[in-house]
C-alpha cells in the first residue's frame, strides 16, 4: 500500500499542520432510493480550525447499520431492498450519519432517450468534436448530448451522417445495429475497439455500458418511452457549486438529477466530466477534481440532454487574521464573500487621482482637466467620490459618451441604417435622447423590437436600403438583448447549446412580416393584398431544410398567439423585456464596461458551458435593476460607489494572479475613441475628422471643428488611421473590439500623426506654457496632471530632468517627453 | 530618403535596443514567427489583384456577344475572342487564363465585394477574414516589407477597406492602406519619420519613455506589453531598413515605365504592386478604379469605351510584361476582377446593371496554365452554360498555385469552422484543374 503515501498525505498536509479538525459532514444528510438497484455517491466533507474544508471521502470509514437492504463500494450504496437504514462514517474519531429510505419502486420502463442517450453522452460519443459535430463523423450523426433522442435512434438505427439546409442524409446509410448477429453492431464494434474507430476505445466489452447496448439491440433495439429533454430530467445540481481546493488537493462532485415526475437520482457516476482549463484543475471519469495550479475553472458536467457546471477555485493557504472589508454595497457584500472563500484579499482602495482616472473614463470617457484633478485631490470632502460619482452621471460628457456606446452596440451607420444620412442620424438621436432622459432601458429595447412605421428607431431594420433578412435581424436583437448568440442555430441545431433550428426559425418568424414601403418599415397583416406598387413582394419564411413556412415561436418554444393584423415584433419586445435574460443580459454588459469583464464574458456570450464568475451577483444585480425601473443611471451608480470598483490597481501578495474575482482594478487598453480624445486633450490640439484621406478640408466631408471621437454619429464615414490601428469596430457587423497591439500600432506611434505632427502645433497646450514661460517643472508637473492623474514623483521629475538636460533644444525635449507621456502603458490603460 | 541616419547609425548606437531588446533578439523572434515556406506544391509566392471596383461588363470586354455594341477581335490565342475594346490585351492571350464562368452572390456592391473577397455573404454576426488576410498568414512575412497591401485606401467611409481585413485572424493579417501613388503628395503613412526627428531624438524620446513607464511597468508588467515592445522593435526596424521605404518609393522607377503602367491611379497601384512584390510582400491589392468606375449604370458603353477599357488594356499587359522581364511572372500570380459582371440587357439609361449570375476574370502568371479560356456562357451572357467556377473554386485555384491547403478551415472565435474556400451550399470549393499549370 506504498505508493497510496503521498495521495493519502498532500491533503493532509495543506490543511495545515497545527489545525484540528472541528467536524465531520456527510453528504447527502438524507436520501430516499427508488428502489433495488438504484445507487448513491456519498461524500464525507471535515471542517478545520484553520477554516478549511477538506473531502476526506475515501480515507473515511463507511459502514451500514442494515447490511441486507445494501451494499457498498467505497462510499457508494447499491440498493438491495426496500426498507430504511443509516449509514455511518467514521474519521480521525469523528462520526456522521445519513439516513436513507429505499422505497420498493417498481423497474423503471426503458427509455431510448435516457439509457443509450446516457451511455453516448458519458463516453463522449456525441461530443461536439465527435459524432455531435454538426455533419455527424465517420459516418454516424448524434445529436450533442442526445438533446434530440428520435434524431439519434434514426440515425443509429438507419445510419448516415446529417446535411445543411436539406433534409437530404449525405453519404451511405449504414445501419450501426445489426439485429441479426448483435455483437457485429458497429454500435459496439467501434467504441470497444473491435473495429478501427477514429475515436479510439471508447469502453471494454466486459463493461456494464456494453452489455446494456448489446441487450437492447438483442431486444430489437425498442425506442420505448419518451422522456421530457430526452431523459426526463428537469434539472441538474452539482454539488458544491464552488468547490475549493488547494494546489494538489482534490475533491469529489456529486451530481443528482431532479426528474419531471419530482424524485431525484444520483447521476453522479452517469455523467461526462470536463475542465474548462484543465491545466487549473482536472476532472477524471468519476468527478474527482484534482487541483494544479491557483486559478478558477468551470467543470462541465454532461449527461443525456443537460449540462450543468461547477467551479473549482484552486486557492491558496488560509490567511490568518483575513482583514475585515466594509462593503458599500450589495455588490462587496458578495464580491467579497468569494474573495474571502478563495482566500484572496482585496487590494486597498485606490487613490484619489487613480479613482478619479478611472471614473472619468469609465463614465464620461474624457479625461478631467488638470484644475480638476487639483481640486479633487485637494479636497478633504469625505464625500467626494460619492458627489464626484453624481456630478459626472449628470455632466453632458455622460450623454456623449454613452450615446456613443449604444450607438456601437446598437449599430449607428449610415451603411447600417438604409445608406441614408438622414435615417442615421435621426436613429442617433433617438438614442441621445434615450441617454439624455435615462429611459428605462426595457422601454428603450421595447421601442426598438417592434419600431414602426416614421419611428428612428426602425432604421437599423434597414442595412443597405433593403430589409435586413429575418434570421440575421433576430439574431442581432437575441444578441444584444439577451446576450446569447444563436447564429449557429441558422443552418442547424446549435452543436453545444440547447438551441434547435427550428426554436431559431420559430423566432425568426417574428420578422418576418416586416417590409419597407417607401421609406417606413411595417409588419404587413397576414392576409394582405400584394398587388400594391408601392410594396415589394411577399414574404414568406421558410425553414431551410423542411422548406415549409415558420411561425413565431419564443425561445423556450412555446407558439405565440399573434393576431392576424397584429405587429408580431410588438408580442416579441414584451416577452423578451419580461423575460429573466433581459435584465442578466443588460447588467453584465454594463457590468463588463466597468471592470472590463463580464460576469460572463464575453458580454453577449451567455451559454451552459460558459458559466458566470458570480451568479448570485449576476441575479441580485439584475433583480435590482428591474426592480428599480431598469435605470441605467442608478446601475452605474450602484457600480461605482461599490468599494469593488474603487479598489486599487496594485495587488498584494494574495491577489497578483487574480483576474476573475475583483480582488484588484485590472488594467486594460483604452478604447480607441477614448484614446484619441485623450491624446488630443493632454496636447491641447484636437484632432479633425473628415469624410476624405487626401484634401479633407472640403467643408461637406469635414466634421465641425472641436469634434470628438466619440461624438461622430456615423463614425464609419470618417477615416482616421488611429481609430483603425487601435481597434475600434466597424459598425458594418455587430461591433467587436481588438485592443491587441499590432505592428501598425507601434509604427503609427513612432511616426504617425497623431503622434508627431500634434506635437509641434502653435496652440497646442505646451506652445501656451512655453509662452507664458512655465518652468520645466511646472511643465511637468501639468503634463501628468492631465494625462495620469497624479504628479510625478521626485524621482521621476529628478529623471525627466536629467533626460531633458541634455537636449539642447528645449522645445524639442519637452515634445519628445510628451510623446513619451502618450505613448505610455500608464496613459494607454485604464488601471 | 527623408532623414539622415542611416540603419547602420543606429545599430552601432544600439538604440534598437532600448525596450530591452537587441537586434539579434528581434531576428531570432522573428525567425520562430515565419512559418515554414519551403513548400515544394508552390509555384507562386505573391499574388497581385487588379481590382475592378464596380464590376466590368463582360461582355463588353473578356466575353463578347452579339448583345454587346463592340465587335469581337481575334487574340493570339486561335479560336479566342474578346472585345475590341482590348485590343492590347488580346495580343497577350497567351499569357492570360479567361474564366467566362464565373456564379457568385450578391446584387449590390457592398455585399457582392464582402462575397468576392472573402468568400462569404455578409453576416452581421460574423466577421470573416479576406482572401488576401488569408494568404499573408498563410505565408508569412518576407523581408520586413509589410506582406499585405491595399493601395489605395478608399477616399470615402471604411465600409470596403473592411472587407479587406483581417477580422479574427488579428491585426498582424490586416492589409497596410496606403494612399493614392499618383497623386504628387503621394507619402506612405507611417513608414518614414519626420526630417525634423534626428537619432538625438529618438534616443530622447526612448528614455524618456522608459522613465514615465518604469513605475507603472513595475507594479504590473503584462504579456502585452512584452509584445507591444516587440511590435515596437519589429516597427523600429522597418523605419530604418532602406529596402522597405525603396519598396514604397515610386521615383526610383523611370518615367518610361510610369507611362508603360498609365500614370492615373490603377496604373501607379499596380506598378507599385509590383514592387512591393518584388521587395516581398505577399499579397497586394491594386484598387485604382475607386468610386465604383466600372459601375456603369448609365452610357454603358461610351465609358467603357473612353475611360475603362483602355486604362485595363494599358496597365494589365504593362504589369504582365513587366513581371515576366523581372523573372516574376512565374511566382506571382496576377487576378484582375470585379466584384460582379453587368446585365446583358442594356437599361433605360444606356447602362447595365449588376450581374453576379455569371462574370468573366483574368488571370496570369505562377502555377497558372495561360492561353486558354476556362467555361462558357450563353449567347447573350445571361447564363453559364459549362463549368460553373464558384468563389470557392477560385479561392482554391489560387491557394492550390500557392501551396496553400485549400481545404483548411479556421475557428472563428464564435466556434463555428470556417472555410477558407467556401463555395455554394457549404461546399469546400474544389480548384479548377484546367486552370492549374
Amino acid at each position: 500500500m506504498k505508493f497510496l503515501l503521498p495521495f493519502l498525505a498532500l491533503p493532509l498536509l495543506a490543511a495545515g499542520l497545527d489545525s484540528k479538525m472541528l467536524s465531520l459532514k456527510i453528504y447527502p444528510s438524507t436520501v430516499k432510493l427508488s428502489g433495488a438497484g438504484s445507487t448513491q455517491q456519498f461524500l464525507a466533507i471535515a471542517n478545520y480550525s484553520d477554516g478549511v474544508e477538506r473531502d476526506v471521502t475515501s480515507e473515511t470509514a463507511w459502514t451500514l447499520s442494515h447490511p441486507n437492504l445494501g451494499k457498498l463500494a467505497g462510499a457508494r450504496l447499491s440498493a438491495l431492498a426496500g426498507g430504511s437504514l443509516n449509514l455511518t462514517a467514521r474519521f480521525q474519531g469523528k462520526q456522521a450519519i445519513s439516513r436513507v429510505e429505499i422505497t420498493n419502486a417498481p423497474p423503471r420502463p426503458f427509455q431510448f432517450g435516457r439509457d443509450i442517450g446516457g451511455i453516448l453522452t458519458k463516453r463522449g460519443c456525441n461530443s461536439a468534436a465527435c459524432h455531435g459535430g454538426v455533419k455527424g463523423r465517420g459516418g454516424l450523426k448524434l445529436s450533442a448530448n442526445a438533446l434530440y433522442p428520435k434524431d439519434d435512434y434514426e440515425w443509429i438505427t438507419k445510419g448516415g451522417i446529417y446535411q445543411v439546409l436539406t433534409t437530404q442524409v449525405a453519404g451511405d446509410r449504414v445501419p450501426r445495429v445489426n439485429i441479426a448477429q448483435p455483437e457485429k453492431s458497429l454500435l459496439l464494434t467501434k467504441p470497444t475497439g473491435v473495429e478501427a474507430h477514429g475515436g479510439g476505445k471508447r469502453f471494454d466489452i466486459d463493461s456494464e455500458d456494453y452489455r446494456v447496448l448489446l441487450q437492447w439491440v438483442k431486444n430489437g433495439t425498442p425506442y420505448g418511452e419518451e422522456g421530457m429533454g430526452g431523459s426526463g430530467i428537469v434539472a441538474f445540481e452539482v454539488w458544491p457549486s464552488i468547490a475549493t481546493l488547494p494546489v494538489q488537493g482534490v475533491r469529489r462532485l456529486l451530481v443528482t438529477a431532479r426528474f419531471a415526475d419530482g424524485h431525484s437520482e444520483d447521476y453522479t457516476h452517469q455523467v461526462l466530466y470536463a475542465s474548462n482549463e484543465s491545466d487549473i484543475a482536472s476532472v477524471n471519469a468519476e468527478g474527482l477534481v484534482t487541483a494544479h495550479k491557483l486559478g478558477e475553472t468551470a467543470i462541465l458536467v454532461r449527461a443525456a440532454g443537460q449540462v450543468a457546471s461547477a467551479v473549482a477555485g484552486v486557492i491558496g493557504p488560509p490567511i490568518p487574521g483575513y482583514p475585515a472589508v466594509s462593503p458599500a454595497n450589495f455588490i462587496d457584500t458578495q464580491v467579497f464573500a468569494k474573495l474571502r472563500q478563495f482566500n484572496l484579499i482585496p487590494s486597498e482602495l485606490s487613490e484619489d487621482g487613480e479613482f478619479l482616472r478611472r471614473v472619468c473614463l469609465d463614465l464620461t470617457g474624457t479625461l478631467p482637466p488638470p484644475a480638476r484633478t487639483r481640486e479633487f485631490l485637494a479636497s478633504t470632502d469625505p464625500r467626494k467620490r460619492e458627489k464626484l460619482i453624481d456630478t459626472l452621471l449628470a455632466s453632458p460628457e455622460y450623454n456623449d459618451y454613452w450615446t456613443f456606446r449604444f450607438s456601437d452596440v446598437f449599430r449607428v451607420a449610415i451603411f447600417a441604417n438604409g445608406l441614408m444620412p438622414k435615417w442615421s442620424t435621426g436613429y442617433s438621436e433617438w438614442i441621445r435622447n434615450n441617454i439624455e432622459t435615462n429611459r428605462p432601458y426595457d422601454q428603450v429595447a421595447r421601442e426598438r423590437l417592434s419600431a414602426q412605421g416614421y419611428s428612428p428607431a426602425t432604421r437599423h431594420f434597414i442595412p443597405y436600403n433593403q430589409i435586413g433578412t429575418p434570421p440575421d435581424t433576430m439574431a442581432e436583437e437575441v444578441r444584444v438583448f439577451f446576450g446569447r448568440r444563436l447564429d449557429c442555430a441558422q443552418c442547424h441545431n446549435h452543436p453545444y447549446e440547447n438551441w434547435s433550428q427550428d426554436q431559431f426559425w420559430g423566432m425568426a418568424a417574428f420578422f418576418g412580416r416586416m417590409f419597407k414601403m417607401g421609406s417606413i418599415v411595417v409588419d404587413h397583416p397576414v392576409n394582405m393584398d400584394w398587388s400594391s406598387k408601392d410594396v415589394d413582394g411577399k414574404i414568406e419564411l421558410l425553414h431551410p431544410r423542411t422548406k415549409s413556412a415558420v411561425h413565431p415561436m419564443y425561445l423556450d418554444g412555446s407558439a405565440a398567439q399573434v393576431a392576424a393584423d397584429a405587429n408580431p415584433r410588438k408580442e416579441l419586445a414584451r416577452w423578451m423585456t419580461a423575460h429573466p435574460y433581459f435584465a442578466e443580459a443588460a447588467v453584465n454588459r454594463l457590468w463588463g464596461y466597468f471592470f472590463a469583464r463580464g460576469i460572463v464574458d464575453p458580454v453577449d456570450d451567455f451559454r451552459s458551458t460558459n458559466p458566470p464568475t458570480h451568479p448570485e451577483l449576476l441575479a441580485t444585480l439584475a433583480s435590482d435593476f428591474r426592480g428599480n425601473g431598469y435605470n441605467l443611471r442608478r446601475l452605474m451608480k450602484t457600480i461605482t460607489t461599490s468599494r469593488a470598483y474603487q479598489l486599487s490597481h496594485r495587488p498584494n501578495n494574495t491577489n497578483r494572479a487574480d483576474l476573475t474575482n475583483y480582488s484588484h482594478s485590472v488594467a486594460r487598453a483604452v478604447d480607441a475613441e477614448v484614446l484619441l480624445d485623450a491624446v488630443a486633450d493632454v496636447t491641447g490640439v484636437p484632432e479633425t475628422f473628415a469624410t476624405s484621406v487626401t484634401g479633407g478640408a472640403s467643408a461637406i466631408g469635414q466634421a465641425p471643428a472641436g469634434t470628438r471621437a466619440i461624438h461622430l454619429k456615423d463614425p464609419d464615414m470618417y477615416f482616421s488611421r488611429f481609430l483603425e490601428l487601435y481597434g475600434r469596430p466597424s459598425r458594418g457587423a455587430i461591433p467587436e473590439r481588438s485592443g491587441k497591439p499590432n505592428l501598425a500600432q507601434a509604427l503609427h506611434m513612432l511616426a504617425g500623426a497623431t503622434y508627431v505632427d500634434r506635437l509641434g502645433q502653435p496652440n497646442s497646450r505646451l506652445a501656451r506654457m512655453l509662452e507664458s514661460g512655465a518652468t520645466d517643472d511646472r511643465i511637468f508637473e501639468e503634463f501628468y496632471l492631465a494625462s495620469l492623474m497624479r504628479l510625478p514623483g521626485a524621482d521621476e521629475k529628478a529623471e525627466l530632468k536629467q533626460i531633458l538636460g541634455q537636449r539642447q533644444d528645449r522645445t524639442a525635449g519637452l515634445r519628445e517627453f510628451i510623446w513619451a507621456l502618450i505613448s505610455s502603458r500608464e496613459f494607454a490603460e485604464n488601471h | 530618403m527623408q532623414h539622415s541616419t542611416s540603419r547602420r547609425d543606429f545599430l552601432s548606437a544600439g538604440s534598437l535596443g532600448f525596450l530591452g531588446l537587441t537586434l539579434g533578439d528581434y531576428y531570432r523572434a522573428a525567425a520562430a514567427q515565419a512559418p515554414a515556406l519551403s513548400n515544394a506544391a508552390a509555384k507562386a509566392n505573391a499574388v497581385i489583384l487588379l481590382w475592378l471596383e464596380g464590376g466590368p461588363s463582360h461582355i463588353d470586354t473578356w466575353d463578347p456577344k452579339s448583345n454587346s455594341n463592340f465587335k469581337p477581335i481575334s487574340t493570339n490565342v486561335a479560336g479566342v475572342q474578346f472585345s475590341e475594346l482590348l485590343p492590347k490585351l488580346a495580343k497577350k492571350m497567351d499569357k492570360l487564363a479567361v474564366v467566362r464562368s464565373m456564379h457568385t452572390r450578391g446584387n449590390d456592391h457592398p455585399q457582392a465585394t464582402h462575397y468576392v473577397v472573402t468568400g462569404h455573404e455578409v453576416n452581421p454576426a460574423m466577421q470573416f477574414p479576406s482572401l488576401g488576410s488569408i494568404i499573408t498568414k498563410e505565408l508569412g512575412p518576407r523581408n520586413a516589407v509589410p506582406p499585405h497591401v491595399l493601395v489605395p485606401q478608399w477616399d470615402r467611409g471604411r465600409q470596403y477597406e473592411d472587407y479587406f481585413r483581417a477580422s479574427f485572424l488579428g491585426g498582424d493579417y490586416d492589409p497596410m492602406c496606403i494612399p493614392d501613388p499618383s497623386k504628387p503628395d503621394f507619402q506612405v503613412t507611417d513608414l518614414s519619420l519626420p526630417k525634423s526627428i534626428s537619432q538625438q531624438a529618438v534616443e530622447s524620446r526612448s528614455a524618456f519613455l522608459k522613465a514615465v513607464d518604469r513605475r507603472y511597468r513595475a507594479l504590473s508588467e503584462s504579456a502585452e506589453h512584452a509584445n507591444l515592445d516587440a511590435f515596437s522593435s519589429q516597427a523600429w526596424k522597418m523605419l530604418l531598413t532602406p529596402a522597405v521605404r525603396d519598396a514604397f518609393d515610386l521615383s526610383k522607377e523611370s518615367e518610361k515605365m510610369k507611362e508603360r503602367y498609365g500614370k492615373d491611379s490603377i496604373g501607379q497601384s499596380a506598378l507599385l504592386a509590383r514592387r512591393l512584390v518584388e521587395a516581398g510582400s505577399r499579397f497586394v491589392t491594386a484598387a485604382g478604379y475607386h468610386g465604383n468606375s466600372w459601375d456603369t449604370h448609365s452610357n454603358n458603353d461610351t465609358t467603357h469605351k473612353d475611360r475603362l477599357a483602355p486604362t485595363l488594356d494599358r496597365t494589365l499587359p504593362a504589369l504582365i510584361e513587366d513581371l515576366e522581364e523581372r523573372g516574376l511572372l512565374s511566382t506571382t500570380l496576377v487576378v484582375a476582377m470585379g466584384e460582379f459582371g453587368r446585365t446583358p440587357a442594356i437599361n433605360a439609361n444606356l447602362g447595365r446593371d449588376h450581374w453576379p449570375n455569371c462574370w468573366s476574370l483574368a488571370l496570369s502568371g505562377g502555377g497558372i496554365k495561360m492561353g486558354q479560356v476556362v467555361g462558357s456562357s450563353d449567347d447573350k451572357g445571361y447564363n453559364v452554360t459549362s463549368r460553373v467556377v464558384t468563389m470557392g473554386d477560385l479561392f482554391a485555384t489560387i491557394y492550390k498555385c500557392l501551396g496553400i491547403d485549400y481545404t483548411r478551415e479556421y475557428m472563428s472565435p464564435i466556434g463555428r469552422p470556417i472555410k477558407i474556400a467556401n463555395s455554394l451550399e457549404d461546399r469546400t470549393g474544389e480548384p479548377v484543374a484546367e486552370l492549374l499549370a
